[in-house]
């Protein structure tokens, strides 16, 4: 069960659909992890609809309403079959579907030794999507950011100074929190990573590297 | 109270968590035999409602906001057979629609190439904790009742955020206040409310 959550604000605004397309996929991937926060989001999904059950109405004309029905014989009432086997903690459906496969098929880049990233593309072109691959014991180098960070951890875990993070946990950092994530030594971990700005290694064996860090975005 | 007991939309009847209001009867009528009587019922009620929405905060255009009303009404009617009254409140479940419908028509006229829609954001599993629909009336009637009791700045933050879809940051710019400001704002609101869950 997950530990670290999203906090209430980045919740309230996933519910009310403002949230970046990007983070919104990573907020979404923690839900399948977590039962607190479905029932968080369930409570202000709630809000929003006593919200609009409350807004004064404006008037429709009855030519829409025609406009409407004579389209409804082209667009029939779907059929739906109930999923219910689904369970918590599996890749999350909407990641499989950015992935296109799984974790194996993907294009890793090494980036050092025992880092290696996959980048997904999400189409919000503000965001970088990408999956950390960090070996079992291994370390990213210590870092900050030029933006935001949203981590969720998919496979394993990490720890850094903050606290150490396992499957379903979901972390965001500001721009200039400098963190050293360790993966943990008993397997690989695997993340998802959402960022607005590059990552930029502070260390002075790993500088060197900043510029190569462009934003992959898109 | 007796307010609530009067309002058609939360007009919740026996122990067992069943809804039996009109427009959870008139989405199964829909289910059924794509009742179209049931569906102008439906139209008449919700689709002000949703051009409300869609004209809120001013940010659709009153050609776009119209194609928003028709295209939420058209899905009501297509995913019909989706809704489970056990599950959600009737209005919740077009709630929902027309925000993923009114986000999508956003990213469609920002030019975003994504292989996503906003209705794939869903959770792969709805809570399926028991009585989610007796919890979810009751979270509905108290927040309808404790609206009443927040401060104006409080409500109006709340209305900028979900019917206008302004970002926290968004609507601090807009209304000349810290970030900080707004989000606090947002999260007393939401203690006032009593929806706040321990996570």
């Amino acid at each position: 069960m997950a530990k670290f959550h999203p906090s209430l604000d980045l919740l309230t605004e996933y519910v009310a659909g403002i949230l970046p397309l990007a983070q919104s996929a990573c907020v979404s991937a923690h839900l399948n992890y977590c039962p607190q926060c479905q029932q968080q989001t369930a409570r202000l999904q709630d809000l929003g609809a006593v919200l609009f059950d409350s807004m004064t109405p404006v008037p429709v004309g009855d030519a829409m309403l025609d406009a409407v029905l004579a389209r409804l014989d082209e667009e029939p009432p779907l059929s739906y079959r109930r999923v219910d086997d689904l369970s918590l903690g599996r890749t999350p459906a909407l990641l499989q579907r950015l992935m296109r496969g799984d974790f194996s098929e993907l294009t890793w880049k090494k980036v050092t030794s025992s880092l290696r990233i996959s980048y997904l593309k999400t189409g919000d072109p503000s965001y970088e999507f990408a999956l950390y691959h960090i070996k079992a014991g291994g370390k990213i180098p210590e870092h900050n950011h030029r933006g935001s960070e949203m981590t969720l951890v998919l496979q394993g875990g990490f720890s850094d100074a903050a606290g150490s993070y396992h499957e379903g946990d979901f972390i965001y950092r500001e721009a200039s929190d400098i963190h050293a994530p360790t993966a943990l030594q008993s397997e690989d971990c695997i993340c998802l990573a959402v960022l607005d700005g590059p990552l930029k290694f502070t260390g002075w064996k790993y500088r060197w590297m900043n510029p190569f860090l462009q934003l992959q975005a898109g | 109270m007796e307010e609530q007991e009067k309002d058609a939309t939360s007009g919740w009847q026996g122990p067992t968590g069943r809804r039996t209001d009109e427009w959870s009867e008139c989405l199964t009528l829909i289910a059924a035999n794509e009742d179209r009587a049931a569906f102008t019922r439906l139209f008449r009620h919700f689709a002000p409602l949703v051009k409300a929405f869609a004209l809120s905060g001013s940010s659709l255009s009153a050609t776009h906001a119209d194609e928003l009303v028709q295209e939420v009404m058209l899905k009501v009617w297509q995913k019909a057979r989706g809704f489970d009254p056990e599950k959600a409140a009737a209005s919740t479940w077009v709630y929902t629609i027309a925000r993923n419908c009114r986000t999508d028509m956003f990213r469609r006229l920002q030019k975003f190439d994504t292989p996503l829609a906003a209705d794939d954001f869903t959770p792969d599993q709805e809570p399926s904790e028991p009585f989610a629909m007796l919890q979810s009336r009751r979270s509905r009637d108290k927040i309808h009742a404790l609206m009443g009791t927040l401060p104006p700045d409080q409500a109006q933050i709340l209305a900028k955020v979900y019917m206008e879809g302004k970002s926290h940051a968004e609507a601090a710019a807009e209304l000349d206040l810290p970030l900080g400001t707004v989000k606090s704002r947002v999260r007393l609101a939401i203690q006032k409310l009593q929806i706040q869950i321990d996570r």
